[in-house]
C-alpha cells in the first residue's frame, strides 16, 4: 500500500500538483486575512475579532477550494489516462480502485497540511496583532476539521468523476459550479446548503452575523459527519466497482 | 513438452459478438510464440485474458503451471512482464522517473532495472522527457518496464507498430536476446514479416479463431506449394491445363495450384509429353511463409 502511495507523490512531479495546493494555501489566507482585517467588526480588543477570522477562513475555503481541488484532482488522474497508467499498473496487479484510493490518500494529505497550514496561520494572525480576548481553540479546531471533511469529500468526488469521464472540462466546470454553488450556500436556507457538498462550506461556520450581530457558535458536527459518511460510501462503492472493470 | 500458457476453449463475447473463440493456446516454454492475426482479429483481447486483465466469457487459462484469475493475478503478474496495446509511460515524467514507478511498485532493486534499460539500449535516454520520446523510445521503455521483474514470461502485443524497418529489426533483435537468456516471449503482430524469422511457434488468428498453431515447419507442410513448369511451348501447356489445374503463365513458367501428390506430378508431365511438348524443368514453388499465412487467413473468410 505504501509504495502505491509514494508513487502518486513521484507521479505528482511536473504536474504543478504541490504548487497547486501552494496557490490554495495562498488564496485561501490572502481572501480570508482581508475579509476578516477589513471587517468593521475587526477589533482586537473583543472577541469578536477572532470571530472575524473565522469567517475569513471560511470564506477563503468557499471561493478557493472547489476550483482548486478539482484541477488537482483532474491532474492527478489524467495522467493515468493520458499515459496508458490503468493498464501498466493492472498489469503490475494493481486495480484502477486501488490507483484512486491511493490518488485520494496522498492528494488527502497534502490538502491537509495546507488546511492546517491555513488555520496555524490565521491564529498566529489573531496572537501577533494582540486580540485581548482567550483564543476559541474548540470552535478553531472543530472549523479546521470540518473544512478539511468537506475539501476531502470534494477532492473524492472528483478522483472518482476525473477517472470516470475522460474528458477533464467535465470536472474542472463542475469545480467551477462548485466555487458558485458554495458561495451561494452562505446566503441561502441552511436546507438548500445541506442539498450539494459545496454547500457543507457553510455549515462548516463557527461564526457569523446572527440578526446583524456577528457571533460566535459551534460548526454543524452532525451534518458534515453525514456528508463524510456518505461519502466515504459512495466513494468506496465506485473505486470497488473500477476495480471489477476491465480494462 | 511443457507449456508455460496453456488455455482451453479461451472465449470472450461483447455484446452477444464473439470476438475470442475458443481457443486452445499452448505456448511451449522458451518458445518465441508468434500470434498472428488481421487486425480486429483478438489477439489484443486474448492477451488481455492471459493476463486476467479481462474476464473471459467462457474456458479457463493456465499461466506457468496455475490457473489464471482474479485472485491468482496479483502474485502471477509478478512473473509476467507484458506490453498491451498502446506503450505505457507517464509523458510529463522522465524515462527515470517512470521505471522508478514501477521500481517501487514491483519493489525491484535497482540493478534489475538498469539490466533492463541496458538490455533495450534506453540507458543514454533515462534522463529525458517521455513527451520527447520517438514512438520507438516509448516502446522500448514499455519493454524495459515489462521486462524489469525478470519475468519467466513476456506478452508483447504489436511491439513494433509504427516502427520504421531498423527499429523493427531492432525489436526483433532483442526478442532474439531474451530467448537466448531463456524468457519465453509471445509476441503479436498483424504482419508475419515481422514475427516470421523470430518466431519458433506461430499461432494464427482468424476472426478469433485459431486456424493455425504449430511450428514453422508444421505450417509448411500444411500447404501444397505451387508446381512450376518450364516447357518447349508454354502456351499449349497452359491452355491445356487450364482446366484441370488453373494453371496460369508466368513469363515462360507455367504455375499449376493444388497438385498435391507425386503421383499427380507425373500425370501432368505424361500428359504434356504426349502433346509433343519437351518438359524440361519440373519444381515447386520456393514458398514464402507469406503466402502460406495469406491463404490461411483466406480460407478462414478473412
Ligand atoms: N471492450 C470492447 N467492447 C466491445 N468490443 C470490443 C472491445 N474490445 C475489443 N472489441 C472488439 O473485439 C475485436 C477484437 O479486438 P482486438 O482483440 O483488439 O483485436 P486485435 O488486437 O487482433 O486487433 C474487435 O472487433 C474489437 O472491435
Ligand atoms: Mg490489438
Amino acid at each position: 500500500m505504501s509504495a502505491i502511495v509514494v508513487n502518486e507523490f513521484a507521479r505528482m512531479r511536473h504536474l504543478h500538483v504541490v504548487l497547486l495546493v501552494a496557490v490554495l494555501f495562498a488564496v485561501v489566507t490572502g481572501i480570508g486575512l482581508y475579509a476578516a482585517v477589513f471587517n468593521p467588526d475587526f477589533d482586537r480588543t473583543s472577541a469578536s475579532s477572532w470571530n472575524t477570522l473565522l469567517m475569513g477562513m471560511g470564506s477563503g475555503f468557499t471561493l478557493a477550494a472547489p476550483l482548486l481541488l478539482a484541477v488537482v484532482a483532474s491532474r492527478l488522474v489524467d495522467a493515468e489516462h493520458q499515459g496508458g497508467g490503468w493498464l501498466m499498473s493492472a498489469t503490475s496487479g494493481v486495480t484502477p480502485g486501488g490507483l484512486c484510493r491511493a490518488k485520494l490518500l496522498a492528494l488527502g494529505l497534502l490538502v491537509a497540511g495546507a488546511t492546517v497550514l491555513v488555520s496555524a496561520a490565521f491564529a498566529a494572525v489573531g496572537l501577533a496583532v494582540g486580540i485581548d480576548a482567550p483564543w476559541p481553540a474548540g470552535r478553531w479546531l472543530g472549523l479546521t476539521a470540518c473544512l478539511l471533511v468537506v475539501s476531502l469529500a470534494l477532492l473524492a468526488l472528483h478522483v472518482v468523476l476525473a477517472a470516470r469521464v475522460e474528458n477533464q472540462l467535465v470536472g474542472i466546470g463542475l469545480g467551477l459550479l462548485g466555487a458558485v454553488v458554495a458561495l451561494i450556500s452562505t446566503a441561502v436556507p441552511t436546507w438548500i446548503a445541506h442539498l450539494t457538498p459545496w454547500g457543507y462550506y457553510a455549515l462548516s461556520a463557527a461564526a457569523g452575523y446572527v440578526d446583524g450581530q456577528l457571533a460566535g457558535f459551534a460548526p454543524s458536527y452532525l451534518n458534515i459527519g453525514g456528508l463524510s459518511a456518505v461519502a466515504a460510501a459512495i466513494f468506496a462503492l465506485f473505486t470497488r466497482s473500477f476495480d471489477r472493470q476491465e480494462v | 513438452m511443457s507449456f508455460i500458457v496453456e488455455s482451453s476453449n479461451l472465449t470472450k463475447a461483447y455484446g452477444g459478438r464473439t470476438v475470442v473463440d475458443g481457443l486452445d493456446l499452448r505456448i511451449p516454454e522458451g518458445s518465441v510464440y508468434g500470434f498472428l492475426g488481421p487486425n480486429g482479429s483478438g489477439k489484443s483481447t486474448t492477451m488481455k485474458m492471459l493476463l486476467s486483465l479481462i474476464r473471459p466469457t467462457g474456458g479457463e487459462v493456465e499461466v506457468l503451471g496455475q490457473p489464471m484469475n482474479r485472485s491468482t493475478r496479483r502474485q502471477l503478474l509478478g512473473s509476467i512482464g507484458s506490453l498491451i496495446e498502446s506503450p505505457p509511460g507517464y509523458a510529463h515524467l522522465t524515462g527515470a522517473e517512470n521505471m522508478r514507478i514501477v521500481q517501487r511498485l514491483l519493489g525491484l532493486d535497482d540493478a534489475q532495472v538498469d539490466f533492463a534499460v541496458k538490455t533495450v539500449r534506453m540507458h543514454g535516454q533515462m534522463g529525458k522527457r517521455v513527451r520527447e520520446y520517438s514512438l520507438g523510445m516509448k516502446q522500448r521503455l514499455g519493454i524495459a518496464m515489462a521486462l524489469a521483474r525478470q519475468p519467466k514470461l513476456l506478452i508483447l502485443d504489436e511491439p513494433t507498430n509504427g516502427l520504421d524497418p531498423a527499429g523493427i529489426e531492432e525489436i526483433r533483435e532483442l526478442l532474439r536476446r531474451l530467448a537466448d537468456g531463456g524468457v519465453t516471449v509471445m509476441v503479436s503482430s498483424h504482419l508475419l514479416g515481422e514475427v516470421d524469422k523470430t518466431a519458433t511457434v506461430l499461432g494464427i488468428l482468424s476472426q478469433g479463431r485459431m486456424i493455425f498453431q504449430g511450428t514453422r515447419a508444421d505450417l509448411f507442410s500444411a500447404a501444397t506449394p505451387d508446381l512450376l513448369i518450364d516447357c518447349s511451348d508454354p502456351r499449349r501447356a497452359q491452355s491445356m491445363l487450364a482446366r484441370a489445374h488453373g494453371a496460369r503463365l508466368e513469363d515462360t513458367t507455367v504455375r499449376l495450384a493444388g497438385v498435391d501428390s507425386d503421383e499427380a506430378t507425373a500425370g501432368v508431365v505424361t500428359g504434356l509429353v504426349a502433346e509433343g511438348i519437351g518438359v524440361h524443368g519440373v519444381r515447386r514453388d520456393e514458398q514464402t511463409l507469406e503466402s502460406v499465412f495469406m491463404g490461411l487467413t483466406a480460407g478462414g473468410g478473412l
